[in-house]
């Protein structure tokens, strides 16, 4: 457990990281450092995005997997880091 | 011999009446018995006092085992399932290599995506007018759209005047998604029997508007109703204003989706009313008196005149329900507390609700009259600091300094204000003649718009170097001033302005007033960050 919040901690140092959210296999937030409602829907949302975005790219090809998401908005930038329906959910501000 | 035996046997048989005899009973007093007197006392109760002391002691507590916290989600700050450390660290490098490439990246340096066909500039949609009101030589006093974004309400009435006015006038009401908008016809008249000089439109039921007179009525509206569209009024009770009304608003109350009016007037009351629809009548729920003897610093004031200081602006904080602007008459400009308040030092007035003195804070005085107030919708993009359980919503105390809001008055100047500072932030050159009205854009936080006496509405773009204004509205003929203006809360590229000649015009905003950039955010705190010297 306290490798998870190190690990976290760590993460959440970086220059510009608004947020992170760790969702585990079952699509459940298992760490976050945002409000409940924020995270649940980025949960489901990103959840569901990731699914979308791996299987466009096996379908292209099939030898092929999805190893990051990167969702660059007005306000800030989503990294997704998915594996086997894990999902590690990072929000940095570039501040350009 | 034998005839005397015989004659003396038969007297011996003779009849003979005997007296009767009693004979007393003797059970009776056989089973009295023997009675006699006695008397008896207890004993008197021996009692003794004696002390108890404990010899020893000994503590020992009890406590109870902390519960895991445990959400709706389930599972947080629980043991972890034994693959997400795993994970976790498969997946930290890519992400910290990612973030770092990140910040350092050039890649999207002033690249903007449009994901819609925006203008380049401003231009006129419609111009609406009403022949009623135009023919009594009315102005527009007021404009607001509904919370859907497709009705406009107009409210029309000439207050310069004066002088107490019959006049009537009438409050008209436009769809402008109707495909067949008739900008000469509104769609609904609702006729007033005195000049309207606010209205404001329910911020979730579209059917209902507030409106505030002249004679110092509020009265409510019930669009969807056919027959009688007068909700609820305030009649002329004893509870009334008795100046005229300057401005209502819906203000929501402690119960989630009720909605109250509050109206301030210039005889220097903010009254918060309370609809009652069964009965057609506002009923007075709280009362707020000022009184300059009351305000806070009031000894910097010059105290003229009458005491009683007369309520021209009003607005609501957007993030703490309990505060609300003021703006006066005379200048002044307010902070004001909805819930905590000493008793006002005024007469009672014969009013239902005794009146509080709300104000708690008390900025820097403007030059003049203060037309109009507005707090910035925006708030900084801010999350709480990490923690491993979920965050919990809990008072921030920043969050009351961190809001700006912008007033304006007849010295041609908007000032930019926070709510924590008595000095204003910021004052923008607007206009040489009075301002009537500013408002900020619900969509660019640095972007505000003012309507000027000398007619134009100027719309200024914080984010501009140079304090010149982004775009200047101007219709028609500079003699007419523009009295109100509204933004569309559901669109906002939508704004309206109302002018003194009785015509609304509907302007569309080109895009870059509308869509908001990235740092807007920041650039808006860093503006609140301040501090005047």
């Amino acid at each position: 457990m306290a490798d998870v919040d190190e690990t976290l901690k760590r993460i959440e140092s970086h220059k510009g990281v608004i947020g992170t959210i760790l969702v585990n296999g079952d699509g459940i937030p298992v760490r976050t450092t945002l409000d409940n409602s924020t995270t649940s829907q980025y949960a489901r949302l990103l959840r569901s995005f990731t699914a979308l975005a791996s299987s466009a790219v096996r379908d292209v090809d099939p030898q092929n997997d999805l190893t990051f998401v990167r969702i660059r908005s007005k306000k800030h930038e989503i990294m997704v880091a998915p594996e086997n329906n894990n999902l590690l959910i990072v929000i940095q501000n570039p501040c350009e | 011999m034998r005839e005397h035996f015989l004659l003396r046997t038969l007297k011996m048989f003779a009849d003979e009446a005997l007296d009767p005899v009693t004979v007393a009973s003797v059970w009776r007093k056989a089973q009295q018995g023997a009675q006699h007197s006695r008397g008896c006392q207890t004993p008197a109760v021996l009692s003794d006092h004696a002390g108890v002391q404990t010899r020893f002691t000994a503590s020992s507590s009890t406590q109870t085992e902390p519960q895991e916290q445990n959400l709706q989600e389930g599972g947080l700050g629980g043991p972890d399932p034994p693959g997400l450390v795993d994970f976790l660290k498969r997946v930290e490098d890519p992400v910290t290599k990612e973030l770092e490439k990140n910040s350092r990246s050039h890649a999207f340096d002033g690249y903007q995506a449009n994901w819609e066909e925006g203008s380049d500039h401003v231009s006129l949609l419609h111009s609406l007018q009403h022949p009623g009101a135009e023919e009594s030589g009315l102005h527009v006093s007021a404009v607001s759209w509904s919370c859907t974004g497709s009705v406009i309400v107009c409210a029309y009435g000439r207050t310069d005047d004066g002088d107490w006015t019959h006049q009537k006038s009438c409050v008209c009401l436009w769809n402008l998604d109707r495909r067949r908008l008739r900008p000469k016809q509104a769609d609904l008249v609702l006729e007033v029997p005195a000049a309207v000089t606010s209205v404001c439109c329910h911020p979730e039921r579209p059917a209902l508007i507030a409106g505030g007179l002249y004679n110092g009525e509020v009265v409510v509206w019930d669009t969807s109703r056919t027959q009688d569209p007068v909700l609820a009024q305030t009649g002329m009770s004893a509870d009334s204003h008795r100046e005229p009304v300057y401005q209502v608003v819906w203000v929501p109350l402690q119960k989630k989706g009720d909605f109250g009016v509050l109206s301030s007037s210039s005889g220097g009351e903010v009254l918060l009313w309370l609809v009652d629809p069964d009965q057609g009548r506002l009923v007075l729920n709280a009362a707020y008196a000022f009184v300059r003897q009351q305000l806070p610093h009031s000894s910097s004031l010059k105290s003229r005149g009458s005491s009683r200081v007369g309520v021209s602006a009003l607005a609501l904080s957007p993030w703490d329900a309990d505060t609300f602007l003021v703006g006066s008459e005379g200048g002044l400009l307010l902070r004001c507390s909805f819930s905590c308040g000493p008793p006002a030092a005024v007469a009672p007035e014969g009013r239902s609700v005794a009146p509080r003195a709300p104000a708690r804070f008390c900025f820097r005085p403007a030059g003049g009259p203060v037309h109009s107030l507005h707090c910035s919708p925006f708030h900084r993009y801010r999350l709480p600091p990490p923690q491993t359980a979920a965050v919990l919503t809990r008072y921030d105390p920043t969050r009351l300094r961190r809001n700006l809001f912008i007033s304006a008055g007849t010295d041609g100047e908007v000032r930019l204000g926070s709510l924590l500072q008595a000095d204003p932030l910021l004052a923008v050159r607007v206009s040489d003649s009075y301002v009537f009205q500013a408002q900020w854009s619900p969509s660019r936080p640095l972007v505000f718009a003012a309507a000027t006496g000398q007619g134009e509405v100027q719309i200024f773009d914080l984010a501009r170097k140079s304090l010149r204004p982004a775009a200047t509205i101007r219709d028609g003929a500079a003699d007419r001033t523009a009295t109100c203006l509204a933004f569309n809360g559901a669109d906002p590229r939508l704004l309206a302005a109302g002018r003194s000649d009785g015509t609304v015009g509907v302007w569309l905003l080109s895009s870059d007033l509308t869509e908001q950039r990235a740092e807007e955010s920041l650039r808006l705190e860093q503006i609140a960050n301040q501090v005047a010297e």
